[in-house]
C-alpha cells in the first residue's frame, strides 16, 4: 500500500485544528431555541457504573417523552441535556459547568456517583441551579454536606440500612457480621446498621471492608463464616456485588446464614441469577411494588421498552415527577421560586407518598424490604416485596444520618 | 513567520481571551492551561530524559490535595497556597525519584506507578486529612496577599494560571538549553556514555524528576481551587496514562507539543462525548491514527507544515 | 473452623487466584519479552474473552465450547491487529507502542459495551464444576480447584511450547537476539505475530475462566490491567517462570494479607512490587529492561 504522506498530514492538521477549535465553532445538539425547560444530566453512561447511568437516562427520557406528548410542563417542552462523564468527577463538573454557562441550564438531576455529586453540590449556589438527586445515597448530602439548592427524591443509604434493621427486629436473628465496600457509602451504611443493632441489643460481631475492584472475595467469605453470626449485612454494589454474590453462592454461604443487603436491583439479579435467590434486602424501587401508579408505570414501561423497569429507572421517574410538581407550583424553573415550591411539597408517586421536608430536603418515603425469589414466567429471579416500612420510621431525623428511636 | 513572533501572537491571543470568549469557553480554556502545564511537566522526564513515568498523576493529585487542604484549613492566600503546594510536591518527589531511579526502563516506569498507587491508597484511607473516597470539596479561592481579590475572579484566576504556565514553560526552555539540559539529552541518547563521561546521571535523573513533579504539582495545585475539589481520581493510574498520551500525541521532547497535546486531548474528548456515547471508540481510533500517520505528534506536524510552507520538504524533527 | 482447615482452604484459594493472575501475566510477559511492547490493551482483551465466552456459551449451551473457542477468537483478533498495525511500528521507539495499545484498549472496551450492552452478564460454570468439596470440614468450590488444575495445565503447556517446540525455540531466540534469528533466514515477523496472538489468547483465557467468579463485566479491563503489569514486573519482564512466581507471590500476599490486615488491601500488591524492585530492579528473574 502506498501512502500519500502530504495528503494525510494535511488531513491530520485539519483534524487537529478542528478538534482544538471545536467548542467555539460547532453548534451542539443542545442548541435548541425557544423556552424549553432544560434539565441537565451529566451521567456516567460508560464505564463500570454505565448501567446505572443508562437506567437514569432511560427513566428521564421516558418521562420527557410522555410529558412532552401532553404539552410539557406549563406548556414548555422538557429538554434533557444528557452527556457522558464516564464516572469521573472532573468530567462531571466540566460538563455541568458548560451546561450552566453555555446553555443556561439551571436544573440538574441524574448525577450517578456520590463522588460526582459531592463535587457538584458546592457549586450549586454559584450557578444558581437546583439539583434533585435520583440516586445519590450518601447520607451526608442531607447532613454535613447539605446545601439549600440540593434535594433528594430517592431513598438514601441510611434509610436502606434502617429498613434492614427494622426488618431484623421482626425476624429472629441474634447476631450479625457486616461486609461493606471500602469507601464512604459502605462505611456510612455499616455504621448506621451497627448503631441500630446496638440499640436493639442484637450482637454485632464485627465488620470488614473490601476495596472496590476486589475480584476474589474468598477471604471475606471466610471471615464471614468464621464469625459464626446468624446473618451478614452486605453493603455492596455493581461489579463487586455481583462478584460477591456469585462467589458466596459457590461457597454455599446462604446455607449457613441469612444474607441481608442494603440494595437490591434487577441488573444484579440478571447478572448472578440463581446465586441471588434467598437474598433479602432493602430496595429503592422494584417493579413489584404495588401502588396503582406503579402498576400503570410498569405497564407503559413494558410496552415501550419490552422489559421490566429496574431500580434507577423507577427512582429517576419519581424524581422527574418531583420536578414536575415543583415547577408547576413555582410557575417555572427559576431557582429561588423552585426551592420554595419544593420545600414541604408532597406528591403521590409510584412508590407511594413522597414528602420533601423543608429542614434537609430529603424525600420522606416508605421503605421496602424484598426477598429474591424464582418465579415462573421470568428468566431471572425477581424481588418480591415482603415488608413495607413506614416513612416516619425509616427516614432519619433532620440533617442526621443516625436514628434516635 | 519566525517562531518568536508566533509565540508572542499566541500569548497575545491568550491574554485577550477573557474579553472575547464567552464564559463557558473561558472555563474550558482555564482548564486547558492547567492540563497543558501538567503535560508539559511530564515532557521534561519523558521527552528529554527518556524517563517514562506511569505515575505522574501522583504529582497532580498531591499538588491538588496540598493546595486544597491549605485553602480549606488555613487563611493562606491563593497564590501562596498554590506555590507552596508545588514546592512540597517537588520535595516529596526527591524521595520518589531517588527510589525509582534505582531501576531503569520499564521497571522505572512501574516504580513510578507503584508510588502513585500507594499515594492513591493513602488518599483513599486517610480520611481525616484527605476526606477519603469523597475527597476535599468546596475548596475556596482565598483572597490574595494584602486583600487583593483579583485572583479570586474568573478572569483573574485565569491570568494566574496563564502566568504559571508561561513562567514554567520559559523556565523549562531555559533548563533544556542549559548544560543541565545537555546532560539530560545525553542520558536520553546514551546513559552509559554519559556516565562514562563522568556525570552522576542518577543525580541528574533525580533532579529532573523533582522539577517535573514540582511543576506537575503546580498544575494540580491550580486545579483544586479551579474545580473546587480534590479527590482520589486525581491520583489514579488512568490519569497518569492519559497525560502520557497527551505528551506523545503532542510531540515528546518539544515542551510546547505536550501543551497542545493536552488541549487536543481534552477538547476532542469533550466534543466527541457531546455527540456520541461511543466517543471512546473514536478517541482510541484517533490515537491509533496518529501513531500511524503522524508519528512526530501534533507539534511535529505543525513544524513540518511550516517548513513545507517555507519551501522545504524536510520532515519536522521533534528536537529539544 | 480450625486453624488447619482455615490455612488449607485459604491456601487453595490463593492457588486458584494465582492461576487467574498467571494467565494474565504470562501472556503479557511473552509479548514484552519478544516484542518489547508494553501491551496496555491486555486488560481489554481479557474482558473481551469473558464476553465472547458469554455469547458462545449462550449459543451452544456449553461452557467447554466457550472455553475452547473464546481464546482462539481473541487470539485471532490480536494477531490481526499485529499484522495490520503493530507490524509497521517495530522500527519506532517505545512511545509508539504505548499509544497504539492505549488506543486499542479504548476501542476494544467501547466495542464490548456497544456489542453486549452496559450490563454485567452471567457466565455459569458447567454442572459438574458447580458444587463443593469439603476440605477438613469446610465447603470449598469445585470450580476453584478446576482453576488450579487449569493453571497447572497451562503452565505445563507453555513450558512445553517454549522448551520443546520449534516455535518455542524461535520465540526464545527472538527475545534474545532478533537480528540473529533474522540472519538465519527465519521470518521474525511470523514469530512476532504468533507470539502476540498467543499472548492475547492467554489473556482471553484468563477472562473466560474468571467470568463464573466475577461475571462478564465492564469494570474488568480496568481492574486487571494493573495486576498483570505488577505480576510481570515482579517476576521479571519476559520471564515465563517469573510470571508464575509473581502470580503466586501476589496471590498469597493478597489472600492472607486481606485476611489479617484488610485496611492495607489496596496497597499490598504495590508494596510487594516496591520491595522486589528495590532489591532486584529487573524483577526476581528478569534482566534489566
Amino acid at each position: 500500500m502506498t501512502w500519500k504522506p502530504r495528503l494525510t498530514r494535511r488531513a491530520m492538521i485539519a483534524g487537529t485544528g478542528a478538534g482544538v477549535a471545536s467548542p467555539f465553532v460547532w453548534t451542539s445538539a443542545h442548541a435548541q431555541a425557544g423556552n424549553a425547560l432544560k434539565i441537565g444530566m451529566p451521567l456516567a453512561l460508560t464505564g463500570p457504573l454505565g448501567s446505572v447511568g443508562q437506567q437514569q437516562k432511560r427513566g428521564a427520557e421516558f418521562y420527557a417523552k410522555l410529558q412532552n406528548a401532553k404539552g410539557g410542563i406549563l406548556g414548555r417542552k422538557i429538554e434533557l441535556l444528557i452527556e457522558d462523564t464516564a464516572g469521573n468527577p472532573a468530567t462531571c463538573v466540566r460538563k455541568a459547568q458548560e451546561m450552566v454557562e453555555r446553555y443556561d441550564c439551571r436544573l440538574f438531576t441524574g448525577i450517578t456517583l456520590s463522588s460526582e455529586a459531592l463535587a457538584i453540590v458546592p457549586k450549586l449556589a454559584e450557578w444558581n441551579a437546583i439539583f434533585i438527586s435520583s440516586d445519590n445515597g450518601d447520607g451526608r448530602l442531607t447532613a454535613e454536606s447539605f446545601v439549600p439548592n440540593f434535594f433528594r427524591a430517592n431513598i438514601s443509604g441510611p434509610m436502606g440500612a434502617r429498613a434492614v434493621s427494622l426488618y431484623i427486629s421482626e425476624a429472629k436473628l441474634k447476631s450479625f457480621y457486616a461486609l461493606g465496600l471500602d469507601y464512604a457509602w459502605g462505611h456510612n451504611s455499616v455504621e448506621v446498621f451497627e448503631n441500630e443493632m446496638k440499640r436493639r441489643n442484637i450482637a454485632f460481631i464485627g465488620k470488614v471492608f473490601a476495596p472496590t475492584g476486589t475480584k476474589d472475595y474468598s477471604t471475606y467469605i471466610a471471615k464471614i463464616r468464621q464469625s459464626g453470626a446468624d446473618g451478614v449485612y452486605l453493603v455492596l454494589a455493581g461489579d463487586d456485588n455481583n462478584a460477591f454474590l456469585a462467589q458466596a453462592a459457590q461457597y454455599q454461604l446462604s446455607a449457613k446464614m441469612e444474607m441481608l443487603t442494603e440494595q437490591i436491583e434487577l441488573s444484579a439479579l440478571r447478572a448472578v441469577g440463581d446465586a441471588a435467590v434467598g437474598l433479602v434486602g432493602s430496595t429503592r424501587y422494584a417493579f413489584t411494588i404495588d401502588t396503582p401508579d406503579n402498576k400503570e408505570f410498569v405497564e407503559s414501561w413494558k410496552t415501550e421498552h419490552k422489559i421490566l423497569p429496574d431500580t434507577f429507572e423507577g427512582e429517576q421517574w419519581q424524581c422527574m415527577k418531583v420536578f414536575e410538581a415543583g415547577i408547576i407550583k413555582a410557575g417555572g424553573g427559576e431557582a429561588d421560586k423552585l426551592r420554595a415550591a419544593l420545600e414541604d411539597l408532597t406528591i403521590e408517586s409510584i412508590k407511594g407518598k413522597v414528602f420533601l421536608r423543608k429542614c434537609d430536603h430529603q424525600g420522606v418515603q416508605q421503605g421496602f424490604m424484598v426477598r429474591v425469589v424464582k418465579k415462573a414466567g421470568f428468566d431471572y429471579p425477581i424481588p418480591e416485596v415482603i415488608s413495607k416500612l413506614p416513612a416516619e420510621r425509616t427516614t432519619p431525623p433532620c440533617n442526621k444520618t443516625t436514628y434516635e428511636d | 513567520m519566525p517562531s518568536r513572533l508566533l509565540g508572542l501572537l499566541v500569548v497575545g491571543l491568550l491574554i485577550a481571551a477573557p474579553f472575547e470568549l464567552p464564559a463557558f469557553a473561558m472555563t474550558l480554556l482555564t482548564e486547558l492551561v492547567i492540563l497543558g502545564l501538567f503535560a508539559m511537566s511530564l515532557d521534561l522526564m519523558v521527552g528529554y530524559t527518556r524517563l517514562v513515568s506511569f505515575g505522574h498523576a501522583a504529582a497532580y493529585g498531591f499538588g491538588a490535595y496540598a493546595s486544597g487542604y491549605m485553602l480549606l484549613n488555613s487563611s493562606l492566600p491563593l497564590p501562596f497556597a498554590v506555590l507552596l503546594a508545588a514546592v512540597m510536591t517537588g520535595i516529596v518527589a526527591i524521595g520518589v525519584g531517588w527510589v525509582c531511579t534505582l531501576a531503569t526502563g520499564v521497571s522505572f516506569s512501574m516504580l513510578t506507578l507503584a508510588f502513585a498507587q500507594l499515594l492513591y491508597a493513602i488518599g483513599f484511607k486517610w480520611t481525616s486529612v484527605t476526606g477519603g473516597s469523597d475527597g476535599l470539596a468546596g475548596i475556596p479561592r482565598r483572597p490574595g496577599p494584602m486583600g487583593l481579590t483579583v485572583l479570586t475572579t474568573k478572569s483573574g484566576f485565569y491570568y494566574f494560571t496563564l502566568v504559571c504556565l508561561i513562567g514554567s514553560l520559559l523556565l523549562c526552555q531555559k533548563l533544556v538549553a542549559s548544560p543541565f539540559g545537555a546532560v539530560l539529552r545525553g542520558i536520553r541518547e546514551n546513559e552509559a556514555k554519559t556516565l562514562a563521561l563522568g556525570y552522576n546521571t542518577r543525580l541528574y535523573k533525580v533532579a529532573v524528576v523533582a522539577i517535573s513533579y514540582a511543576l506537575g504539582g503546580l498544575a494540580g495545585a491550580l486545579y483544586a481551587p479551579f474545580a473546587g475539589f480534590a479527590n482520589t481520581e486525581l491520583l489514579f493510574w488512568l490519569l497518569s496514562g492519559q497525560v502520557l498520551i497527551m505528551v506523545i500525541v503532542g510531540g515528546a521532547g518539544t515542551l510546547i507539543g505536550p501543551i497542545i497535546g493536552a488541549a487536543f486531548f481534552l477538547l476532542l474528548a469533550h466534543q466527541l462525548s457531546a455527540y456520541t456515547e461511543a466517543w471512546a471508540l473514536f478517541f482510541g481510533l484517533v490515537f491509533i491514527g496518529f501513531i500511524l500517520f503522524a508519528p512526530q505528534g501534533i507539534w511535529g506536524l505543525a513544524t513540518a507544515w511550516r517548513k513545507h510552507g517555507e519551501g522545504s520538504m524536510a520532515e519536522g524533527r521533534a528536537d529539544g | 473452623m480450625s486453624s488447619l482447615a482455615f490455612f488449607l482452604n485459604e491456601g487453595v484459594n490463593a492457588l486458584s487466584q494465582a492461576a487467574l493472575l498467571f494467565f494474565l501475566g504470562v501472556g503479557l510477559t511473552l509479548i514484552f519479552g519478544i516484542m518489547r511492547i508494553v501491551n496496555f490493551a491486555h486488560g481489554a482483551l481479557y474482558m473481551l474473552g469473558a464476553f465472547v465466552a458469554y455469547s458462545l456459551a449462550h449459543w451452544t449451551g456449553s461452557f467447554w465450547v466457550a472455553l475452547a473457542l473464546a481464546p482462539l477468537v481473541v487470539g485471532a483478533i490480536g494477531t490481526a491487529f499485529e499484522l495490520v498495525i503493530l507490524r509497521r511500528l517495530y522500527a519506532r521507539d517505545a512511545h509508539a507502542f504505548l499509544m497504539v495499545t492505549f488506543g486499542l484498549a479504548l476501542v476494544v472496551s467501547e466495542a464490548v459495551r456497544l456489542i453486549w450492552g452496559p450490563d454485567a452478564l452471567q457466565v455459569l460454570p458447567p454442572r459438574p464444576l458447580a458444587g463443593v468439596v469439603f476440605l477438613l470440614g469446610e465447603p470449598f468450590p469445585v470450580y476453584r480447584l478446576f482453576l488450579v488444575a487449569c493453571g497447572v495445565a497451562v503452565a505445563l503447556a507453555i513450558w512445553q511450547l517454549l522448551e520443546r517446540s520449534r516455535l518455542g525455540l524461535l520465540i526464545r531466540a527472538t527475545s534474545q537476539n532478533a537480528e540473529m534469528v533474522h540472519a538465519l533466514g527465519i521470518d521474525v515477523n511470523l514469530v512476532r505475530s504468533a507470539t502476540f496472538g498467543i499472548g492475547c489468547g492467554l489473556a482471553a483465557l484468563g477472562g473466560v475462566l474468571a467470568a463464573p467468579l466475577v461475571t462478564a463485566s465492564h469494570g474488568m479491563a480496568g481492574t486487571v490491567i494493573i495486576d498483570a503489569f505488577v505480576i510481570v514486573i515482579i517476576g521479571g519482564m519476559g520471564s515465563f517462570l517469573g510470571s508464575l512466581i509473581g502470580a503466586l507471590l501476589v496471590a498469597f500476599v493478597q489472600v492472607f494479607g486481606n485476611y489479617y490486615l484488610p485496611d492495607f488491601a489496596l496497597a499490598f500488591m504495590y508494596l510487594v512490587m516496591l520491595l522486589v524492585l528495590v532489591v532486584r530492579p529487573g524483577g526476581l528473574l528478569g534482566k534489566e529492561a
